[in-house]
């Protein structure tokens, strides 16, 4: 029973970066921006939290600067793309490397330093004594219940439930019918790929200040890409990701369960069962219902928009 | 004919180059000018990371510091692709007399060193030798059986967990040395290891630590690059003993003690024998305890006899004794190691197989 509450507990703790960063990459490419820099931004907003929890003790502020610090490189990024309309994918991967570069040079006096501060557990009174979920689900810090169940409500009501998030959605399939419809495409491009920019550096903080407490040089190992992978295998859908995020955390930690367990198997395959598993969910459905529509991607998602293009 | 006459070609050519290398009794590489002299380090990862490379770079500045008028230079995060022999290369074309590696690069790195016969080559756990390449790493194996001298004493449950890299000989040779010394005070200690496929990925190295205190492990050990195991026990009230520098700030409860390591005088003693025209390539240098690696300070919780006790197996072993020594068995139960034989540093070096009591390693 210990054992599979803490398996899923360490299934949520490491699901919720992944959660977080790729629910910020979804408000960007919900309307129409692919943004390739959240290993960049994780790292930014990784070594920012650190750093101000270093000089703070608060990791809310720690929280809170790594929202700004994504959001200031979120400015760059759209001012690359969706302002001067250059390459999508180049200024993505640009961001992925100036990130990750940046915040190693900048964090190097204090990398491998102890955060000042972490986020402490906020059980939930009465659900937290229901045996194996209770201590898994509901004895988690405030990050975790914001990337599991505050953030994707919040998003998932924005996109489906509101006028706003309709207007959202037509701008990432057809931008040029919004702008004969009257919408300003630009500024609302901008503003989500911004706020999608703050949101995937936060997945950074909450993983030196809730998940490994030090920041270090590489501490980000590629989540990043994983995170754009799971947008995509969640379909564009705020609560597939969720899903999608908390499945790979379990087959994660499934993962050195089975070999704390010695159940004998190779600890490579294990390293590479995430990945396998994940492979398998895009493919399966693919292959129950043939010729449907499955990955349904925005439709105008990594093309820039130009007004005067006939 | 013809095919026959290109297929003979083909065969003497594959004779000559199979041919060994002709033998030379070695010649120490001529002597350099401090004021001309170029030392070069190529790290595995970064400067920064508190761990391996830190150590590394400190050697650097002790260089530094004993050899004033020469210059140094130092590439971080090299990865083991053709990207690290295009570095080594740029080592040789900025004149490096003498060139430090701080991993095992193999014939990433010998290519370079086969054709700069007058630059001295330096692997960290590497296995080749020529005459203008050597390599040097540690006997941690030493270290690792006094630390687990103190874990067989520590652990109430006799349960000991390992979090490694990959499954090499340093792996091993961690996991079995650790376990041995355990047993030699608690003779039914076991030990779990679990391997994260990686040198410095702190989100794995802290799940693969949870899982293993999930599952009854109340004492880790580890010799990765970077401190969350000891973080996560820390927060799990277990105790757990590291790896390249004193970390106890970290988790000071949970801190028994590290194999530190010290490249400082290795280095810049291979340095002033380049510069003299002394330096030779050859056989490995394994480091013995007391000269490049030794045990830290015990941690606060660490009760005083156990310090006591294990300070004594140091001294014993520093004094010329080797505890691995027959019988051992491995994990299949087949002995090793017979009883009245010792393993060899070379043997412990290159350890491949899992002794009686370790689990998650192959054999």
């Amino acid at each position: 029973m210990e054992v599979l509450s803490g398996l899923l507990s360490t299934a949520i703790l490491s699901g919720g970066v992944l959660a977080l960063a790729a629910l910020g990459e979804l408000l960007a490419e919900r309307v129409g921006v692919l943004n390739l820099g959240v290993e960049g931004l994780m790292a930014l907003g990784a070594m920012s939290a650190v750093a101000t929890v270093g000089a703070t003790h608060d990791p809310w502020l720690g929280f809170l600067a790594a929202l700004l610090v994504g959001g200031g490189a979120g400015i760059l990024f759209a001012l690359a793309t969706v302002v001067v309309r250059a390459s999508q994918v180049l200024c993505g991967m640009a961001l992925t490397m100036g990130g990750l570069g940046l915040s190693a040079t900048i964090g190097r006096p204090f990398a491998g330093q102890p955060a000042g501060a972490t986020f402490s557990p906020l059980p939930i009174p009465l659900l937290d004594r229901i045996p194996v979920l209770g201590p898994a689900l509901f004895q988690q810090s405030v990050p975790v219940y914001l990337a599991f169940l505050l953030l994707p409500a919040a998003i998932a009501w924005l996109l489906f439930r509101t006028r706003h998030g309709l207007t959202l959605r037509a701008i990432g399939e057809n931008p040029a019918a919004c702008d004969a419809a009257g919408i300003r495409v630009a500024p609302i491009r901008f503003c989500y790929v911004v706020l999608g920019a703050a949101v995937s550096a936060s997945a950074g903080a909450y993983l030196t200040l809730g998940f490994v407490p030090s920041w270090s040089d590489g501490v980000t190992a590629g989540r990043g890409w994983i995170a754009v992978a799971l947008v995509i295998f969640a379909g564009y859908r705020p609560w597939r990701i969720v899903g999608g995020a908390l499945l790979f955390g379990l087959v994660n930690a499934l993962g050195y369960l089975a070999q704390a367990r010695n159940w004998g198997v190779p600890s490579a395959f294990l390293a590479m069962l995430p990945y396998g598993v994940t492979l398998l969910f895009m493919i399966a459905p693919g292959l129950l219902r043939r010729g449907g529509a499955l990955i349904a991607a925005p439709a105008a998602l990594g093309v820039p928009y130009y007004r005067d293009e006939k | 004919m013809p095919i026959l006459r290109r297929r003979s070609l083909l065969a003497a050519a594959a004779a000559l180059s199979a041919m060994p290398r002709a033998v030379r009794a070695a010649t120490p590489l001529a002597a350099v000018a401090e004021k001309d002299a170029v030392v070069a380090f190529g790290h595995i990862g970064p400067v920064s990371d508190g761990g391996w490379t830190f150590t590394h770079h400190q050697a650097l500045l002790a260089a530094k510091k004993a050899f004033p008028a020469a210059k140094f230079l130092e590439v971080e995060s090299i990865p083991v692709s053709a990207d690290a022999t295009r570095t080594f290369r740029q080592f040789v074309e900025n004149g490096a007399n003498i060139v430090f590696v701080t991993s095992e690069y193999g014939d990433l790195l010998s290519s370079v060193a086969d054709d700069a016969t007058d630059t001295a080559f330096l692997e960290c756990n590497g296995h080749r030798q020529s005459d203008n390449e050597s390599s040097y790493y540690i006997q941690h194996w030493m270290v690792s059986y006094v630390l687990g001298v103190a874990a067989g004493r520590m652990s109430k449950t006799g349960r000991l967990g390992f979090v490694g890299s990959f499954p090499v000989a340093a792996v091993y040779g961690c996991a079995n040395a650790f376990l041995l010394g355990a047993r030699s005070v608690a003779p039914h200690a076991t030990m779990q290891v679990i391997l994260i496929n990686s040198w410095f990925d702190p989100q794995a190295s802290s799940q693969a630590a949870s899982a293993l205190i999930q599952n009854g492990v109340d004492l880790l050990y580890t010799h990765l690059d970077d401190a969350s195991c000891l973080q996560v026990a820390e927060k799990n009230n277990v105790k757990c003993a590291t790896w390249n520098t004193d970390e106890r700030r970290l988790g000071p409860n949970a801190y028994v003690s590290s194999l530190l390591l010290d490249w400082n005088g290795f280095c810049v003693d291979q340095i002033g024998r380049r510069l003299k025209g002394q330096w030779t390539g050859g056989p490995i240098t394994l480091l013995p305890m007391g000269h490049g690696t030794d045990r830290d300070a015990w941690g606060a919780t660490v009760p005083p006899e156990v310090g006591r006790e294990a300070d004594a197996v140091r001294a014993r072993i520093m004094g010329g004794w080797n505890p691995f020594a027959g019988e051992i068995r491995d994990a299949a139960g087949t002995v090793r190691v017979t009883r009245g034989q010792s393993m060899t540093p070379m043997a412990l070096y290159e350890w491949n197989w899992p002794v009686e009591g370790v689990s998650g390693l192959r054999g």
